[in-house]
């Protein structure tokens, strides 16, 4: 039982990190392998600013913002001048961008991992016979809101229209006025948000150090594949299922398999159903 | 410049560099016997990439894995059966373009961003097992690996290990540009640019793809092999995803439009990561771990920017702007 909900509850945190890649790629069709270094960049942030006394709050909104930032400068710098290269150069160039993070999280924090504590009071939650840290409600609870508003971003307001309607089909979206190049600054501001969120709540679980962004993007890259890379929900569901497979797996074989198990669940969707497991048509003939 | 497009004189420059390299490095700051000996295995597995992925626009980023097999074969063979360096590395490399054949018959399905993630995940997951295999020796890998002994005598000195990575990606260079320059070369060329036209004029699209993913493989073995004999030891950092990156950005800063591109991106990116290495502690002095990776990263990004073609387009694009001036 205690495996269930911490594997629902780290699986929220992939699903976040999914959410921004199968958002990115949706846009701008641009497969961001730098993700996972947001999530590491704003987890660090967060866990520095706490060890320099930050509230939580402060730190967590400080950490949100510059990762954003972060996120606009890498549409503005890389992508942007770039944007009619062909797919594998765009990929290849967030690698880059990516390494470059990895890169300079080290020169700035070292390669140590850094500690924050629990957002709430450190009093366990017990229900039904189970312990868990309280951490984990924070993470499922910060998850579940930060996706019902980004749900109502997308349906109820004219700018998360116009960023869908882009998505759908960028030819039309420029005919009714929507710049794509402007969608494209939005979705990765809004996907390097995503990813602070995602790693300020997981920092107080796993200390973040430079190198987990790595592990963190592809865990969220399975995520997406398994929603077939162009749907939200899909990349949300993909999330928990590894959150739970980790979990388990940790449980009933070691923890120094379970990263064989992502990866091999990855390696193995792509070959057998490279659409996803929750297939809704077109997805592939984008690529 | 004209001289140059002529493939041998291009051979014998090649030649020449490789044997300045010596009298150079030993004199200059930066550059060691050991940083051309990493360099060479560099480019020997960079080049690999050349078809595959500059012609053939397959990208791969499982060549680590490759790179592992190769040596981590050779490492067991030599310490555990005492076969000798030179077959071991034979038999990786073999055994990689069998694993190469295999999985690219399956691989090649998906195309894309699917088969960037897909290669990273074939190498991830080697890098994971090989990390836990008794059979590999586990995190602590293989150690004591012995040097490759040649016509009696130990290559075990940088200086001569250098002769042997240099001789091989000659050797390496010349047959890779020779296929490239043959009607299969251009098949491959031609699968790359429309796979449909190749495929509508008879050209089997996927034995193709997985031919050019055997040699990527052979040519990253054999790299392996060589690191894994003069470094007297294998273990599970060799099949990193840094290290498949670093494959990638070799060849992509060099250009993977030409077999120029692989030393030329070895030369650039590991002088660069050299210089890092010697320049950031005095700078910045909290940094630690490979921050070195952040100069590769900006040299990826600012290549592909404004370099499409690597540095190895750059020598192109003037031979062909004073040919266009000379109404050529």
């Amino acid at each position: 039982m205690a495996e269930l909900f911490t594997g629902l509850a780290t699986g929220t945190t992939y699903a976040l990190v999914g959410l921004g890649i199968a958002l990115i790629f949706q846009v701008t069709g641009v497969i961001n392998f730098a993700q996972g270094d947001f999530v590491a960049v704003g987890g660090l942030l967060f866990a520095v600013l706490r060890e320099d006394g930050f509230d939580t709050p402060v730190a967590a909104v400080l950490s949100i913002v510059l990762s954003t930032a972060i996120g606009i400068l890498t549409y503005a710098l890389v992508i942007l001048p770039a944007r009619r290269a062909g797919h594998d150069r765009l990929m290849i160039l967030t690698i880059g961008v990516s390494i470059v993070l990895q890169g300079a999280a080290l020169l700035v924090f070292g390669a140590d991992s850094h500690f924050a504590p629990p957002f709430g009071p450190g009093r366990p939650l017990r229900f039904a016979g189970i312990t868990l840290p309280s951490q984990y409600a924070w993470c499922a609870g910060v998850t579940a809101v930060v996706m019902v508003l980004l749900w109502l971003f997308l349906t109820r307001t004219p700018t998360g229209t116009a960023m869908r309607a882009s998505a759908m089909d960028p030819d039309a979206a420029r005919l009714t006025g929507i710049s794509p190049e402007r969608m494209g600054l939005l979705v990765f501001a809004l996907a390097a948000g995503l990813a602070a969120i995602a790693g300020t709540v997981l920092a107080p679980l796993q200390p973040p150090d430079a190198t987990i962004g790595v592990a963190l993007g592809l865990k969220g890259f399975t995520a997406a594949v398994i929603g077939g890379l162009v749907s939200p929900i899909g990349a949300v569901a993909g999330g928990l299922v590894i959150g739970l497979v980790e979990t388990y797996a940790t449980g009933y074989l070691s923890s120094e398999y379970k990263d064989t198990l992502t990866f091999g669940l990855l390696l193995m969707v792509l070959l057998i159903r490279p659409g996803g497991l929750v297939r809704r048509g077109a997805g592939v003939d984008r690529v | 410049m004209k001289l140059l497009r002529n493939r041998w004189t291009g051979y014998a420059v090649f030649l020449v560099a490789l044997l300045l390299v010596p009298a150079i490095f030993t004199r200059v700051p930066f550059y060691t016997m050991s940083v051309a000996v990493v360099m060479g295995l560099q480019a020997i597995t960079a080049l690999g990439l050349v078809p595959l992925t500059g012609r053939g626009r397959q990208i791969s980023i499982g060549q680590a894995g490759f790179y592992g097999i190769g040596g981590y074969t050779s490492a067991l063979l030599s310490t555990r059966l005492g076969v000798s360096p030179l077959l071991g590395i034979a038999t990786g490399a073999v055994l990689a373009a069998i694993v190469a054949w295999v999985l690219g018959r399956f691989l090649f399905r998906v195309q894309g961003h699917y088969l960037a993630l897909a290669t990273l995940s074939f190498g991830l997951t080697l890098n994971f097992l090989f990390a836990q295999l008794p059979l590999t020796g586990a995190t602590s890998g293989i150690t004591a690996v012995p040097s490759i002994s040649l016509f009696g005598s130990d290559v075990s000195s940088d200086l001569s290990v250098y002769y042997l990575v240099a001789a091989m990606l000659l050797a390496a260079t010349v047959v890779v540009d020779s296929l490239l320059r043959s009607p299969l070369g251009r098949a491959v060329t031609a699968v790359g640019d429309s796979p449909v036209a190749a495929a509508a004029s008879g050209v089997s699209i996927s034995a193709l793809r997985r031919g050019m993913f055997a040699l990527s493989a052979v040519l990253a073995a054999i790299s392996g092999g060589l690191y894994v004999h003069w470094s007297s030891f294998a273990d599970p950092s060799m099949l990193g995803i840094l290290v498949s990156i670093q494959f990638l950005v070799v060849a992509t800063v060099g250009g993977l439009r030409t077999v120029w591109g692989a030393p030329l991106g070895a030369f650039v990116v590991i002088t660069l990561s050299e210089v890092a290495k010697s320049t950031i502690p005095d700078l910045v002095p909290g940094a630690s771990g490979d921050y070195e990776i952040v100069v590769y990263g900006v040299a990826l990004i600012l290549v592909l920017i404004f370099l499409p073609d690597g540095v190895a387009g750059l020598f192109r694009r003037r031979t062909s702007i004073v040919h266009n001036l000379k109404g050529d």
